[in-house]
């Protein structure tokens, strides 16, 4: 795992998000669940270090890994919109991959969706476990 | 006196308005449903449900008022989850606009619209009734008697 600047991993309340770097790719993989009541307090601000990073870096793909993650409420929801946005503003800069797993409920329902807010640059990557 | 038969599909809890118990209740119902329906998918659709409308209730419940009221009830192929609780008039009216805004279009377009819109806002989500509506597949209804606000998400479950 890399802890290098901009690539640390967070922990808070109920939810664990362990970022590592792997070549031109960032792996990110949540797990726990998103049930804050403002969990834009902590993702906002974690997911912008992340954005930035990855293009100080040049990276090609940061893919997020939620397949550990139980639930994730409307506001944990939001948090990604505000990163797709900010990814979709950067052109063709790095490819967001959203893994998600096909049997759990709100994956599949939420997932695929938010990959719709920017088809160019955001892909769901629905799995089996 | 009980006047009226409770179904063995009924449970109903009653709370203060307390963040940390939302997410204990959203696994109990998920269980509770999961043994009930024997449908999975169905049972965390209604636990999520529940939880979004918890949410909401536990953000704009009415400061004077000590609790607020889940229900769910399984009838007529129907599970209604219905959370009820004192709020202020101005968040009475948001939520009729808000309820009124969501149901008006086809709701995979609203539900981006509306994600679109937050994100370029500070503040709430106001994501969870059109997450309750699209991704869930329920259908929503208000009521409002005196100061008490009632939301209803209502799933229609397959015929036996």
């Amino acid at each position: 795992m890399s802890s290098e600047r901009g690539f640390v991993p967070l922990n808070v309340d109920t939810l664990s998000i362990v970022p590592r770097l792997d070549g031109d790719t960032l792996r990110v993989a949540m797990s726990g669940a998103v049930e804050m009541r403002d969990p834009g307090d902590v993702l906002n601000p974690y997911w912008t270090l992340i954005d930035e990073e990855a293009l100080r870096r040049n990276l090609k793909v940061v893919e997020l890994d939620v397949r550990d993650l139980n639930f994730m409420n409307s506001s944990g929801i939001l948090t990604l919109v505000r990163w797709i946005t900010r990814c979709k503003s950067h052109g063709n800069a790095y490819r967001l991959v959203l893994l998600y797993d096909r049997n759990v409920t709100w994956q599949r329902a939420s997932v695929p969706t938010l990959a719709k807010l920017a088809p160019n640059v955001v892909v769901s990557a629905g799995i089996d476990g | 006196m009980i006047t009226e038969r409770i179904s063995s599909d009924y449970v109903e809890m009653r709370f203060g308005p307390r963040w940390t118990y939302i997410s204990c209740v959203r696994r109990f119902v998920a269980s509770f449903f999961m043994i009930g329906l024997s449908d999975k998918e169905r049972a965390e659709q209604i636990s999520m449900a529940a939880s979004e409308l918890l949410e909401n209730a536990v953000k704009y419940a009415s400061e004077e008022e000590g609790y607020l009221k889940i229900s769910i009830a399984k009838a007529n192929n129907e599970v209604d989850v219905c959370v009820k609780n004192k709020a202020e008039p101005h968040h009475i009216n948001t939520l009729r606009r808000e309820l009124a805004l969501i149901q008006a279009g086809q709701p995979e377009a609203v539900y981006l619209k509306k994600m679109e819109e937050a994100a370029m806002t500070e503040g709430q989500s106001r994501l969870g009734l059109i997450r309750i509506l699209f991704e869930a597949g329920a259908r929503l209804r208000l009521e409002v008697n005196d100061g008490e606000v009632s939301i209803h998400a209502i799933f229609k479950l397959e015929a036996a």
